[in-house]
Formats: C-alpha cells, structure tokens, sequence
C-alpha cells in the first residue's frame, strides 16, 4: 500500500501573529511556522498503517520557507520519501494548495491520501474534499483510526454528540485525519540529525492546475476587544451572592 | 601422603575446579561489555580502597551494621592465616606457622578474631531478623541466612577443633589461646581431655574444613560475591567528575541501552558487587514516595537477567524472550529517577545506578516510550529552547518591571554573564525572585549581563532524560552564543544549569569559569560590596539542591551567607551529602507524579517542620521554589514554616533603597 501524506506549515501561535502592510494577510517575516497539528495526525495514522500492514509512506508539502525542516522530520518520523511540490503563488489556500497537488498525485497514484481534517488557516477542511474531487476519488473527513481490510480502509468517523460511525472506503480515497490511533510519536533529535545528514528530498516537476474558484481576503484584522471582565473583590460570602445574584438575573437559575 | 591428604586434596580439586568453573562462566560475559577505560590514576585508586575497604567509611555511616561488618571483614582477614594453616598441616603433615608466629601472635589473634567474628554474627542475625531495617524489604533473605550459617561454621568449628586440640594437651600454642583454652577447661569438666579430645577434634577439623570449601562453591551465585569482586569493583569506581554522564555515540544507528551485553564490563562489575544492603533503597526519594523504583531491585534486576541470558545457576538461558526494556526492567522504573545521586553516594561498593539509568532511557526515549507530558516538553524544548512552550522573545519579560536595564551580554562586554535558566525566567512564581537577584547584584555595583532571547535551555535534564541529540542541539546553541560573548565569568541560578554548563559543557569544547549565585554573593557580602545592616534573626533549616551540593559541592556557600546575615541554621537529618531531592532532578518535574503515596518534596517539608524551631525552609534553587512551596501548601504546613530564597533573605538584610524610603 502507498499512502501519500500532505503537510502543511501553519503560524505557531506563540508569537503574537500581526497583520502585514497589505492588510489583507499576515506578517510572514515575524512569525514562525510549525507543521499543522492535524497533518501531524496524518502522518503518525500512515506510519501505523506501514507498520502493520506493510507498505510505503510519501510525504509532500508545497514548497517554501521551512519545508525542507517539515520534510526531514516526516522522514525521520517514518516516511519512507519526501517529496516537495513547487509553487509560484504564495497564497496557499485550500483551493490552490488542491491545485498544485492533484497533478503531483494524479501521477503518483497512491492507494491513499491523508491530510490533516483542518488547519488554522483552513478551518473549514476544505482541502480534503477539493482534492478528491479533483482525483475524483471517494473522501471522509473527521476521521479518527483508519484500518486496512483489502481494497478499501475501515474509517472511524466522528459525529457531534460523541457518536461514531465505521465506514468503508474503496481506494483510493482521500481522508481528512482528525486524530491519529495513537498520539503522534517522538523523534529524538540524534536521528532527525542523521536523516538531514543522509536523506533527500525529491521534488516533483511543475504541473500547475487552475485553482478552483476560492475565496478572496479583502482584510485582515485581530478581533475587537470586548469590554473586558468584571472584576469581583470581597469576601468569599460577597462574591457568591453577587454570583447568584447575576446567574437569577440571567434567569440561569430556577426562581 | 596420608588418605585423609588424599581426600582432603581430592575435594579441593573438585571444588576449585567447580568454583572455578562457575567464575569463569560470571566473567565471560565482561570480556562482551563495551569497553570501558577504568585504568587510569592507579595511585587514586588504590587510595579508595584502601578508604573504603580498609576504613570501612562508607559502610561505617550506618554505625551498627558498619561495625558488625568491620569485624567478620577483619575476622576474614586475619582467620586467612588459619585457612592456610589447617589445609596446610591437613596436605602436609607438620605444616606449620610456627616460623612466622603461628604458635603464639598468630594463634593470639585468631582465638580473639574468633570471637569478634561471633560476636559479629550475632549482631547481624539480630539486624536481620531482629530489628529488620526496611532496607532489606526486597532483599534475597534465603541467601542471607545461608551465607550467616555458613560463616558461623566455619568459624565455630575452627574455634572447637582448637580447643579440643588444647585440650588434647599437645597443642604448642595453647599458651597464646586464650579462648580456646578456657573452653579446653570447660569440656576438661566433662571429661573430656587428652586422648578423649581427639576424635572431637577430628570432627570439627573437617567440619571446618568442609564448610569453607562449601563456601567457596556457594558463593558465585551469591550475594556474597562481593567477597571476591567488592575490591576490584571500588578499585575500577568512576573516577570522571560527578556530574558529567558517559557520553552515547550519536553517529550509531541505535542510542542506549536495549540489551544487556551493550552494558560497559564495569556495569556488568557492578551487578555483581551488589550485597542487596538497601543503602541506596533507603536514601532513594522514588522508592520513598511509592513509586516502582528501588536502586537496589533494578541492580539485582539487572543481575538476575544477566544471569539468566548466560543460564548461570538457577537462572535459565532465555526464559522466553525476556527483553531488557519493558520485561527485566519496567519503563516505569526508569522513568521514576531524579537523578539525585544519593544512591551511588551512600553505595558501599561504589556502584553507579544513575548512568544504567539514563543510558537505558536513551533508549526508551529513540522508541518514544514516554509519558505524554515528558514528550511534548521535549517538542516545545526542541522548538523553543524551552520547557515552557513559550517563545524565546518571553525569556527576557521579567526584566521589563525592573526600573534599569539589564546589559545585553551578546553586545557589550560584561564581567558576570548571568544565565538564567527556564525556571527563573518563565515561571511566574520565581520570577520576582529573578528580579530580587537582578536587584541585588545591581545594587552592588556587578558588572552583569544576560542573553536574552540568545539563551536556550542548558539541557542538564535533557541529558538526564536521555535525549542526547536535544541536549546536544542546546549545548551547541549556548555555547556558539557564549563564544561571541565578551565576559569573565558565568553565574547561574539553576544549580542544573550550573552543572551541564561546568560540567558537561567541557566536552563539547566549552570551558567556562562558572559559578552559583550563592557564590557571587557570599563574594559579594565578603568583600563589602553588599552591606547587611539589618540581622536577620531567626532559625532556619537549609535544603541543599542536588545538583548543587552532591553534584558541585557547593555546600558552604549558602550556610556562610546566612551566618553573615546573623541566621541560625538548624541542619536536618538529611543534608549536606545527604540531602534529600525534592524529587524535581532528572526530568522528573515535567512528569506527573501519578502513583505516587508521599512526594519527596512533601516528605523533605515533614523533615523540616519535625525539627521543631526552624520557621523558614530556605532554598537556593528556582525548582525548589515551586516544589516545596507548593509541598508547604499541600502539607498544610503554611503557619509553621516558609520557603524562602537566598536571595530574599539577602535583599531584606540590605537597608531599604533610597526610592522605596522616599516613597514611604
């Protein structure tokens, strides 16, 4: 089986994120970039598949900034290539990420396509469902645990109010992975080092797509601030009453 | 030669070439072990042996056992003489000591060894089944029972057969044997004496006789070994300084411990040296608070699965496939460590727990078994730099409330270039302690810097952990940020900063001068650069930092500042060398303390409060701030004592800043 594996950097919100001169997007200089927690989720659900059922693992990601880090630490998670997808625009929405990648894919012809259910700037997960309508190939989102059967994969998918269904996929097929079987595993350092001192990393040709119509930024701007907390001072026996006193005013509470 | 000569020599022979079988199968699996250079600084070496064996000091800090031992130890030592003598004269007839003083100093001295040695085991067996010290709990009791009965024996037997002979009546030495003579006199009551004596002899002759082979042939699969491997095992003791772990090759494959024959030939050495005595099970605050750690069990843990891949005595080859990791050792195990030293400090065959420790969770951490709170602090120290998944920019926040501006290192010279640490800069609850340290040093008059967001972790915990690659990213990232600094010399807050920055930092080629801010500060007071004008009279109790006591032997620095400051220093039990860890070392305090019954920090807060007068728990460390003010607050100690820093008893004895008065 070769599952084909799609990351994504997204800003680390550590830093404070601010709005460029544009208005329209972020300040790229001053931000740093990490791999998108679900992506990750991705990864770690291919690693497992390989692990128990054998098979091989790509990982891909569009070129930039950082990609090559984001690429080494797939290989040393497990990947067993790394593949960078040239792009000429930096915008990387859903849209035009699915765009310079479903050529790439269309070539490579995995079994499978796992990529994070969302990301920070794609909180819609719109890239899953895109992409596979490119490929034309069968999509589920949201899924948590996937296990091979044959031709097709046995995916948890997770509904609101904690239910769970169990579907089954013919492949290939593209999911969006919210949550790997097990928490995304640890690489010591020593042998993320080892992997950039041997490893390499490929680069597929530019196909370039015409992207789906996506969505325009027109601006950009940190919330408004709301008109902030009341602070409570007293005793202990002041501060529950004026608390009761809110929630019955509220009608939280019965009379 | 007479027949009983011939058996005599015949059962030697059997036992020495079974005895010498079964050593020979132990040490096989040595000449396997990774090298190991112990062969340097012979003179060094011998002087702690002779210390430790023949001084007895650290068997003699447990005073009981230490003198009980000292005298079967010295007993062994002089009774040697009587060994040689009885399987002399029973292979040669008329073999004697006689030329070099066997009939009279000699034989004076075995008839008193006797008895000590008696005297010895009398005090061991009421130790061991008596008074029974929890350090025992785990121990293999059988073994010590056989090994008691065996030496009582051989040297009840040895003092009858002697005395029969006095009392045989032709016994040259009988003069200078004191006891067996009087016991001579007391089976002459009976009427027993001259020819009547001798069959007794006989028979305590060859009971003597047999007891000795026998225990020659039980010991390689004892715990008594140590009889044989305690002195080369001291001799080849670890002679690197204390806080410097032994390196791992990070261009292999593989990093750590996975299997047994991966071990050094000294740490196999160590298992079996190792007399099941519980010292370190004693002094060890994860086995105090409940968790599945006990220095002793993994030493006898290690062994026994030693034994069992080679199939030595009653251990199997190969009993299913047992594995290192995970089966002989549980990954809970090694992960409950705080790396505090006390085990190997307190160890009378200067066996080292703590580098078997961290060199099988290397290997735990390159299969990524750990707990998923170690994990993602080890992602945020290799994303930021830092245990607290904060960007390097917060590093240097503390130091906007300060009133003055503290020297970026990195642009201009400085004297002192102050490395933080994690703890002191981002832990909300220490940080107005890293200030007072600003505060104080500026007042004065240090010529100090930082590094502001250029400082990362120091990585002694990272070591600790076992991620050696992470430890190395950040060593190098300090150490190229240093190289670029103009400054005479480094203090630290972090005692664990202290110690990777002096100790570990040298091999990978940065030499620095490093000091505490304990250090700098008694400097400071004693040259009179800091004035305390205002006593602080009171009684404290001083907790000393692992990793500033045990491991840099800063003991004297903090308790020389607070008799400067006129406070009395009321010493726990446990201090000094034997301080006891707040149980934050080794990586543990990014770890929960699920499983555990009493934290050692909460048990170390009981210490202090039990002493009585002492109202303030002084500590000199960031970590031990928010370890036992939170152990104050969950002992529900908070009236009877106060954790406080060096640093604020320092600042309160200084006369009130000139803008506070003006203020006030």
């Amino acid at each position: 089986m070769h599952i084909a594996v799609i990351l994504k950097q997204v800003p680390d919100l550590v830093e404070e994120v601010e709005v460029d001169a544009s208005g329209a997007g972020i300040d790229r200089d001053s931000v740093k970039w990490k791999l998108n927690e679900f992506d990750d989720h991705a990864l770690e659900q291919a690693v497992l598949i390989k692990e128990s059922t054998g098979g091989e693992v790509t990982a891909l990601a569009l070129d930039g900034d950082g990609v090559d880090q984001l690429l080494y630490a797939a290989l040393a998670r497990g990947a067993d290539r790394a593949l960078k997808v040239p792009t000429s625009d930096e915008r990387t929405d859903a849209p035009r990420i699915a765009a310079a990648l479903a050529p790439v894919l269309r070539e490579m012809a995995p079994d499978l396509v796992l990529t994070g259910v969302q990301a920070a700037d794609d909180l819609h997960g719109q890239l899953g469902p895109i992409l596979a309508t490119s490929l034309d190939w069968p999509h589920v989102s949201v899924v948590s645990g996937v296990e091979v059967s044959g031709a097709a994969v046995q995916v948890q998918q997770e509904y609101s109010g904690g239910r769970m269904a169990t579907l089954e996929v013919q492949l290939p097929a593209v999911l969006g992975v919210q949550a790997a079987t097990r928490p995304p595993r640890y690489v010591p350092i020593s042998r993320l080092r080892q992997i950039m001192a041997s490893a390499q990393i490929g680069e597929a040709a530019a196909a370039g797509e015409a992207a789906a119509l996506g969505s325009t930024v027109t601006r950009l701007a940190p919330p408004a601030q709301g008109a902030g907390a009341q602070m409570w001072e007293g005793k202990p026996e002041e501060i529950a009453q004026q608390l009761l006193d809110v929630l019955r005013e509220r009608g939280l509470l019965g009379a | 030669m007479a027949p009983t000569g011939i058996a005599l020599l015949a059962l030697m022979v059997a036992t020495f070439a079974w005895s010498g079988y079964r050593f020979s199968r132990l040490l096989r699996p040595l000449t396997k072990g990774a090298a190991e250079n112990r062969f340097d600084q012979p003179l060094r070496r011998a002087w702690g042996v002779v210390t430790n064996v023949g001084g007895h000091t650290r068997l003699l800090q447990i005073r009981y056992s230490g003198i009980l031992h000292l005298m079967i130890f010295s007993g062994f030592v002089v009774l040697l003489t009587a060994v040689v003598q009885e399987f002399g004269k029973g292979l040669v007839p008329g073999f004697s000591l006689a030329l070099i003083g066997g009939n009279n100093w000699i034989a004076l001295l075995q008839d008193i060894f006797d008895v000590l040695v008696l005297v010895g085991l009398a005090m061991a067996a009421y130790n061991r089944y008596v008074r029974r010290p929890a350090r025992f709990q785990g121990s293999n009791e059988r073994d010590a029972t056989i090994i008691l009965a065996l030496i009582f024996l051989v040297v009840a037997s040895m003092l009858l057969h002697n005395s029969f002979r006095v009392a045989e009546g032709h016994d040259p030495s009988a003069a200078w044997r004191p006891v067996s003579s009087a016991l001579a006199g007391l089976v002459g009551l009976v009427g027993v004496h001259g020819a009547k004596a001798a069959p007794y002899s006989h028979v305590f002759y060859w009971t003597h006789v047999l007891a000795i082979l026998a225990f020659l042939a039980y010991i390689p699969t004892s715990k008594h070994l140590h009889v044989f491997v305690g002195i080369p095992n001291i001799y080849f003791r670890d002679l690197a300084p204390r806080g410097t772990l032994p390196a791992a090759d990070l261009s292999q494959p593989s990093v750590g411990l996975k299997q047994i024959y991966q071990m050094g030939w000294k740490q196999m050495l160590d298992l079996y040296a190792c007399t099941e005595c519980g010292r370190c099970q004693a002094v060890c605050p994860a086995f105090a608070a409940g968790q599945p750690l006990s220095p002793k069990l993994l030493i006898m843990d290690l062994r026994d699965h030693l034994l069992e891949q080679e199939g030595i005595g009653s251990h199997r080859k190969g009993v299913g496939g047992v594995q290192l990791l995970g089966d002989a050792i549980k990954d809970d195990t090694l992960w409950a460590c705080t790396t505090c030293r006390a085990c190997m400090q307190v160890c009378p065959l200067h066996i080292e727990h703590v580098p078997k420790i961290v060199d099988m969770r290397r290997q735990l951490v390159e299969q990524g078994r750990m707990e998923p709170r170690l994990q993602d602090t080890l992602a945020s120290l290799a994303q930021y730099g830092n245990s607290f998944n904060q960007s390097e920019r917060m590093r240097s926040k503390w130091t906007k409330e300060l009133g003055f501006t503290i020297k970026d290192a990195r642009k201009e010279p400085v004297d002192v270039l102050w490395f933080v640490g994690d703890f002191a800069s981002y832990d909300p609850r220490v940080q107005r302690l890293t200030q007072t340290v600003a505060r104080v040093m500026n007042r004065a008059g240090v010529d100090f810097g930082i590094l502001y967001e250029g400082e990362r972790n120091s990585g002694n915990d990272v070591r600790r952990v076992g991620e050696e690659g992470l430890f190395e990213m950040l060593a190098q990232h300090n150490i190229e940020t240093l190289a670029k600094c103009d400054f005479r010399r480094i203090m630290t807050t972090d005692p664990h900063s202290l110690n990777a920055i002096g100790q570990e930092y040298p091999r990978l080629g940065g030499n620095y001068p490093v000091l505490h801010y304990t250090q700098l500060l008694l400097e400071l007071l004693e040259k009179g650069a800091l004035k305390p004008t205002r006593g602080q009279e009171m009684v404290a109790t001083y907790h000393d930092p692992c990793y500033l006591g045990r491991y840099n032997n800063g003991f004297e620095a903090p308790r020389r500042i607070m008799e400067l400051l006129g406070v009395r220093v009321h010493e726990m039990p446990r201090c000094r060398e034997n301080s006891f860890c707040c149980g934050a070392g080794g990586g543990r305090i990014w770890m929960d303390d699920r499983g555990v019954k009493e934290r050692p920090s909460e048990n170390r807060i009981r210490e202090a409060v039990s002493l009585g007068d002492a109202g303030y728990f002084v500590v000199a460390c960031p970590k031990d701030v928010v370890m036992y003010t939170a152990a104050v607050q969950s002992t529900g100690m908070e009236g009877r004592i106060q954790v406080m820093d060096v640093i604020e008893l320092v600042e309160a004895a200084l006369e009130p800043e000139v803008a506070a008065v003006a203020v006030a």
